[in-house]
């Protein structure tokens, strides 16, 4: 009985073992709010990329120093901040004095939220989100790579253009925090002694709120609340009285419309067209080269993903057609024939680090996509470089404007081309990825990837060899996971690299990095 | 940027499937003597054509007939009369008939479990018997669990706690019924992002814990050497999110199902020690899992060794 006893115990043992370091997983970045390595005080005057005028947006004169209305709202903050809740203060500690970071984060949580292709009709027809009609199936939006790269240019783009504004009123009208007014008051991050009006927290929120509710108007709800919940924490946190605060959301509001009027307007509408347009375009590639790409699925999609992305308004490269990559081998050629055994070798012998490799880069469907996990990396690195929030929202824009100019360009060559992906063209051929909805040449992954690391690589030069090795890592990815030849993705890279450049000789005329 | 659908499927509770109604397993009635050794090895073949995306049944032709297959070498030893240990390894393989994704076959999970017996006792015509079965089960080869519906299991510890009781006539009709809690530890994922009604930044992937209850209405024949069953099994996880809409599984999910399914095993009168069973089974509801139905066939050969 004994012995029996001994092997109950040891099974105990090895199952408690084995369940004794679960603990809660991680759902968002765990940071604090940190001291800055520099305030940028000039932000002000760096180049705007939606307006031309840093004072285009106009806030009333702050009350001054010693006025009896400030002081009222100094009052009124020291009551806010004694009376906190719980749930207020924990508001403070989440949203940080970088709260760019958090809302980011939040787009990226919708982004993969909304990111689910739609199922067939019993009928075998497919339907298509409507805009019109957000929370009839399928969801608008779908949140796939192209709307993704878009909504995030958008939002980043809107958050910077209002930051260089807050910075250079801040700079202008010089009012102190509330901290330095008060001795009673504290404050909850850093006191870095950055000036407080307008509040620079109030522009992240409105400008988060605003694009994110464009772009994902069932979320509009969720959005307010969230919004609602950063405003008040910047008064609680004692870095602004709600002066601060009001001037900061006339410039979100005012910046967010002028962002919202170029999306309106700039060719995203008829990305996703219909059959008959969508069949021109493949016969176009078949008259051109020969060939035509075609979806794989049962039932058969009759459209690719919006195959006019490729049309869609680019924010720093002039047209298209400059950073057209030339065409693929013809499939049956050598070089063709090459790059098709490869595949298949991967298939048959598929190393345990290649398939981690190929999961690692997937960002498919009900994912945040490579443009989320390119700002996620942006997002880990600002953190790591203590940078200000004008800084941090420089990087934001310039890199998600890269992203979605190498996403505009990679989808007009794919539809330029319209070449066909491994499991049309090889018999028999299977993958460990699912093949996506649209052709193969150039890869979306390569391309997205390469343009993220060049603008990344620019701010973070001691970090450029990781930035570069971890593009050509997303790029080989889609190698291992048999859904690109190599040439996809060797010319994806260069193809994003290129367009990336344009990005970053937009960034340099500041000469701020 | 996987933006085809990823064809859907399900989630195969690895023990849902491979727990054989084998000869002196976890969940039976039935006990080796001290000494005693039983080897068996069992084929199986599960297909399903339809699945549960959350409650909604529904068919994928990028799945088309989803296939697995496995088999199983198991041994169950008697350590004394009243307690025995079990384990066993299977071999899996998966495939389906629609659609471009990739099959898998592998080493499975290896489970070792002991099982009590507590109480044997003569009750009017018949006798009755409590077991208790604590068993433990880990994964044995580096098979990735977030590849569903083909993954080869949920790729998580599994800690087992069961009840078994069973009245027996001396005619030979018994009747069983036995209810388990299974605590699973987690899972890794090969990406370190997902989507669980909220984003993940980790690897690491919770598989939802479940209880498992079945009940057994069985018989003995021509001397006990024939053995028939039917009986209905239960399976709920505690926890779990539903598939999302035309979206791929993942081991987070929350898996059910209820199944009907009918056993015989058959000792030989002239080759002592060996016998052979088969059974069928087949699931009739369900949530975030195939709907499957399969069938086993297994040799068991039992000896004395010391």
């Amino acid at each position: 009985m004994k012995n029996q006893l001994r092997y109950i115990l040891a099974v105990i043992t090895l199952g408690t073992l084995s369940y004794s370091c679960m603990e809660d997983l991680p759902t968002e970045y765990e940071f604090t709010g940190y001291e800055f390595v520099e305030l940028d005080v000039d932000a002000g005057e760096w180049n705007l990329v939606l307006f031309t005028n840093n004072e285009q947006v106009a806030i009333p004169q702050p009350a001054a120093v010693g006025s009896p209305a400030l002081n009222q709202e100094l009052a009124d903050a020291k009551s806010k901040i004694q009376n906190a809740s719980a749930a207020q203060k924990e508001a403070v500690e989440y949203w940080t004095n970088n709260p760019l970071l958090r809302w980011n984060e939040i787009a990226l949580e919708l982004a993969t939220k909304y990111n689910l292709i739609p199922a067939p009709n019993p009928d075998g027809t497919y339907p298509a989100p409507d805009p019109t009609k957000p929370d009839q199936y399928p969801l608008f939006p779908y949140s796939h790579p192209p709307y993704t790269s878009r909504m995030l240019a958008y939002l980043s783009v809107a958050q910077y253009d209002g930051l260089i504004m807050a910075w250079h009123y801040k700079e202008k009208y010089g009012r102190p925090a509330p901290y330095e007014l008060d001795a009673q008051i504290k404050s909850a991050y850093s006191e870095n002694g950055l000036k407080s009006y307008p509040s620079d927290g109030a522009v992240v929120a409105i400008t988060s709120r605003d694009i994110l509710t464009a772009m994902f108007p069932l979320e509009k709800e969720y959005l307010a609340k969230m919004a609602e919940e950063h405003l008040e924490s910047l008064v609680i946190a004692g870095i602004n009285v709600s002066s601060d605060v009001e001037a900061g959301k006339l410039i979100g509001t005012e910046v967010s419309k002028k962002a919202l009027a170029r999306a309106a307007t700039d060719g995203m509408r008829n990305a996703q067209t219909n059959k008959v347009k969508s069949d021109s375009i493949k016969n176009a590639a078949i008259a051109r080269f020969g060939w035509y790409w075609e979806n794989q699925e049962t039932p058969q999609r009759p459209v690719g993903l919006t195959p006019l992305f490729g049309r869609v308004k680019m924010w720093n490269v002039p047209t298209v057609e400059e950073v057209r990559p030339g065409p693929p081998p013809a499939p049956g050629s050598p070089q063709f024939n090459e790059d098709a055994e490869e595949l298949k070798r991967y298939a048959k012998n598929m190393t345990a680090k290649e398939r981690s490799i190929a999961n690692f880069w997937n960002d498919g469907l009900n994912t945040y996509t490579p443009p989320g996990h390119w700002n996620r990396f942006a997002k880990e690195t600002v953190v790591k470089y203590r940078l200000s929030p004008v800084r941090t929202a420089r990087i934001f824009a310039y890199m998600n404007m890269a992203i979605v100019d190498a996403g505009i360009s990679c989808w007009d060559a794919k539809y330029y081309y319209h070449y066909p992906r491994p499991i049309q063209t090889i018999p028999g051929f299977k993958t460990i990825l699912g093949t996506p909805n649209f052709p193969a040449y150039t890869s979306g992954h390569s391309t997205f990837s390469s343009a993220a690391a060049e603008v990344l690589s620019h701010f973070f030069p001691l970090e450029a060899t990781q930035f570069r090795k971890w593009a050509e890592e997303a790029a080989m990815s889609r190698i291992y996971g048999g859904i690109h030849y190599r040439f996809d993705a060797e010319v994806g890279l260069e193809q994003g690299k290129a367009v990336g450049a344009y990005s970053v000789a937009k960034a340099k005329l500041d000469q701020v990095d | 940027m996987n933006l085809k659908s990823r064809f859907l499927g399900l989630f195969l509770a690895s023990w849902g499937i491979l727990q054989l109604s084998t000869a002196q397993t976890p969940l039976d009635g039935l006990m080796m003597k001290k000494g005693e050794i039983c080897v068996a090895v069992v084929y199986e073949d599960a297909r399903w054509d339809q699945y549960w995306e959350g409650t909604y049944l529904r068919t994928n032709a990028n799945v088309g007939t989803f296939s697995r297959k496995s088999i199983m070498p198991m041994i169950v030893g008697g350590i004394s009369d009243k307690v025995n240990i079990i384990v066993s390894l299977p071999y899996v393989k998966t495939s389906a008939t629609g659609g471009q994704l990739a099959g898998v076959e592998g080493i499975q999970d290896f489970s070792i479990s002991l099982k009590a017996q507590l109480v044997d006792q003569t009750l009017g015509k018949g006798k009755l018997m409590v077991f208790s079965n604590l068993s433990f089960s880990t994964p044995a080869s580096n098979y990735l669990s977030d590849y569903l519906p083909f993954s080869l299991g949920f790729g998580a510890n599994e800690l087992g706690l069961r009840a078994i009781g069973q009245y027996e006539l001396e005619k030979g009709p018994y009747l069983r019924a036995s209810a388990s809690y299974l605590h699973r530890g987690t899972t890794e994922a090969e990406r370190d992002f997902y989507y669980q009604d909220d984003a993940f930044y980790t690897f690491t992937m919770d598989v939802p814990d479940a209880v498992h209850g079945q009940v057994a209405l069985g018989s003995w024949f021509l001397e006990k050497r024939l053995r028939v069953e039917a009986s209905l099994t239960a399976l709920r996880c505690a926890s779990g999110d539903d598939i999302r809409i035309y979206n791929s599984p993942q081991p987070t999910n929350k898996v059910d199902f209820d199944r009907v399914e009918g056993f015989a095993q058959y000792y030989f009168k002239n080759v002592k020690g060996l016998g052979v069973l088969g059974y069928y089974n087949h699931m009739f509801s369900g949530r975030n899992m195939g709907q499957f139905s399969g069938y086993g066939l297994g040799l068991t050969y039992q000896f004395n060794a010391f």
